[in-house]
């Protein structure tokens, strides 16, 4: 009964989690297809491509790392130019959609 | 006609500088012949081995005039969004890039380059050279090989690992099979007579002979340089392929890939002007034992018979600047795009001439072409890809030759995909912007649009599996998957992972002839009794 409880508990946990993050999901992935998906491809780089794949990576890391591409702290030619277009909102969704990807 | 000659002529001199110049400047060429060689590496399969463009613009001295070197560079590096040019950041130098910048400014479109029926020749490979080893029956569980879905994809690049025709059983969903094509593929044409044998066309003008029972490649010919157009005998002994680069045509023994005529394409264009041409669609019909061809430039479609010489009867002014084309009234009706008349030229390709030119939209692709039996009437639907004003879907009643209505749509559209048993018409909205994520679906019966399917990536070439039951969409460019929706609910059942899929091929296209028509249009039109 306790399990039943607790499983209750977590499926719905799971669930609203899930609502909350759904927006999210749905923005990011708008925005990855248009930012970022001609090279880290909508879910996965093309096999012959040189850019590193994306889903599934922690989801601090995604965000801390476009924050610095974007702020030029962390430097790429390419990444400064293509993160510069991103606001704290995308780089939210953004990060909340590939992580949320199975690699 | 002038600037044809001075091109000419400074190629000429080039090439004479080329074998005549002391060591200095020989150097310079040398480089140019890097260059060149990097361009065919990377960027002939859409651009043109010509540099004259294929599927994506030309990019040559002309075409490149006044254009800023540095947005040039940008284009080559980041790709180019809502096309399918993709980010050679990584993949070339920056000094290869600068390079190939620099050669392509300054280098006129190059003459067409020679490719002889003894360079086809030589081309042909075999992979499997006793066909008797071959599996009797699929390796694979399928009730029908008419289930089998083909998709031409094009990987990001156009060429490697993501380049392949991919089959899909398209009761299951599941990919049964691929082979690998090195540049993208293109077109997929099947068989009529023996649903083994599949041929796969991909952007650098080679024809793979597929094994469907094993899913392999056995043979392969290389026909030219770039060009999509390929058709099938309705004996399935030929196969016609045309080319862009360079103008002309071939005929293949359909077993062995062994060319057996060449066709220089040329002739007087609508306006009296005497053309070289790129190839546009050709086809196969079951009506007879004939291929058509269509010449884009000259404006010309020519009928081949298949007998001792292969001769031609060539129908002229069919229209400006001609493309793809579906048929009716088992197959001997040909309805041809004309891109630059905005109309759609109705061929009798019995009497061998022009029934009618009938209206279209702006720029019309009719991208395979669609035509269905609503009370009585045959309508077919003719896509337009051109962004005006008069963003339409045209349907013609097709016993009549006349135009029935312009539905009005989102966008420019590419290719309808009907079925005897679907309720909707679909096509695939194509303008620029979001709107290229979607699919718009056609009510049959009241000719408006009905429904917005949201696809993701850049969504075209949809196609309804043999049944009728599902429809098949790419969700091509940023999408990197194919997206399959139940006909009638219009619900996403599957999707199927791969890079940059493009066309969409039913086997069960070889039943029903041109999409929509009844499944066994492609057998009665063969015997000769129920076509009308």
């Amino acid at each position: 009964m306790r399990l039943m409880a607790l499983l209750g508990a977590l499926m719905l946990g799971l669930l609203s989690t899930h609502r909350v993050n759904a927006a999210v999901i749905y923005a990011g992935q708008a925005r990855a297809a248009a930012v970022c998906s001609q090279c880290h491809g909508i879910k996965t780089p093309s096999a012959d491509a040189p850019f590193p794949p994306l889903a599934g990576r922690d989801v601090a890391y995604l965000k801390s790392a476009l924050a610095q591409y974007r702020d030029k702290t962390r430097k790429s030619d390419i990444m400064n130019a293509i993160a510069g277009s991103l606001t704290d909102n995308d780089i939210s969704n953004v990060a909340a959609y590939y992580a949320g990807l199975k690699p | 006609m002038k600037i044809t000659k001075k091109l000419l002529s400074q190629s000429v001199i080039t090439c004479l500088t080329a074998l005549l110049l002391p060591l200095g400047a020989q150097a310079a060429s040398d480089d140019a012949q890097k260059m060149h060689k990097l361009y065919e590496d990377n960027c002939a399969s859409c651009h043109g081995s010509d540099l004259g463009g294929f599927i994506a613009p030309g990019l040559n001295a002309e075409s490149l005039k006044g254009r800023s070197p540095t947005a040039l560079r940008t284009i080559i590096m980041t790709g180019s969004f809502d096309t399918l040019m993709p980010p050679f950041y990584g993949r070339l130098s920056d000094d290869e890039i600068r390079g190939l910048v620099k050669h392509l400014q300054s280098t006129p479109k190059l003459a067409n380059p020679a490719w002889t029926i003894d360079d086809i020749k030589a081309s042909v490979k075999v992979i499997v050279k006793d066909e008797s080893t071959l599996p009797a029956k699929p390796i694979y569980e399928i009730d029908d090989i008419n289930n089998i879905i083909g998709v031409a994809a094009r990987g990001k690049y156009g060429r490697g690992s993501g380049s392949k025709a991919v089959f899909i059983n398209s009761v299951t969903h599941k990919q049964i099979g691929e082979v690998a094509t090195g540049t993208a593929a293109h077109i997929i044409d099947y068989n009529p007579a023996n649903p083994r044998w599949a041929y796969v066309k991909n952007d650098t003008a080679e024809i793979f002979k597929v094994d469907l029972y094993s899913m392999q490649v056995v043979r392969s010919v290389k026909t030219g340089f770039n060009g999509p157009g390929l058709g099938v005998s309705r004996d399935g002994k030929y196969i016609m392929a045309g080319s862009y680069v360079p103008h002309n045509a071939v005929i293949l023994d359909a077993d062995t890939l062994e060319p057996l005529k060449t066709f220089e394409l040329e002739g007087i264009d609508p306006d009296g002007k005497m053309v070289t041409s790129d190839s546009g669609m050709v086809i196969g019909t079951p009506f007879a034992d004939i291929f058509a061809i269509a010449l884009e430039n000259a404006g010309q479609v020519w009928v081949v018979d298949l007998k001792e010489g292969f001769p031609v009867t060539k129908i002229e002014n069919v229209g400006r600047h001609l493309h793809d084309a579906f048929l009716t009234h088992g197959g001997s009706k040909l309805m041809v795009a004309s891109y630059d008349d905005s109309i759609v030229t109705a061929i009798d390709l019995n009497e061998r001439k022009i029934i009618k030119k009938l209206e279209a939209g702006c720029v019309p692709h009719v991208g395979g072409g669609a035509a269905v039996e609503v009370d009585g009437r045959t309508l077919g639907f003719g896509t337009n890809f051109g962004d005006c004003d008069k963003m339409v879907v045209s349907v013609w009643d097709l016993d009549k030759m006349e135009v029935v209505k312009q539905v009005p749509v989102s966008g420019g559209t590419e290719s309808p995909a009907a079925h005897a048993n679907a309720p909707y018409v679909a096509v695939d909205i194509i303008s620029k912007d979001r709107r290229a994520r979607t699919i718009q679906l056609i009510d049959k019966k009241t000719l408006e649009v009905v429904k917005t399917l949201d696809v993701g990536g850049h969504a075209y070439f949809p196609e309804y599996s043999a049944d009728g039951k599902f429809l098949y969409v790419s969700a091509g460019y940023s999408g990197d998957e194919v997206v399959v929706y139940d006909s009638t609910s219009l619900e996403k059942v599957a999707s199927i992972a791969m890079e940059s899929p493009a066309g969409i091929f039913s086997h069960g296209r070889v039943k029903y002839m041109t999409r929509g028509l009844s499944p066994d249009e492609f057998e009665n039109a063969s015997k000769m009794k129920g076509a009308k």
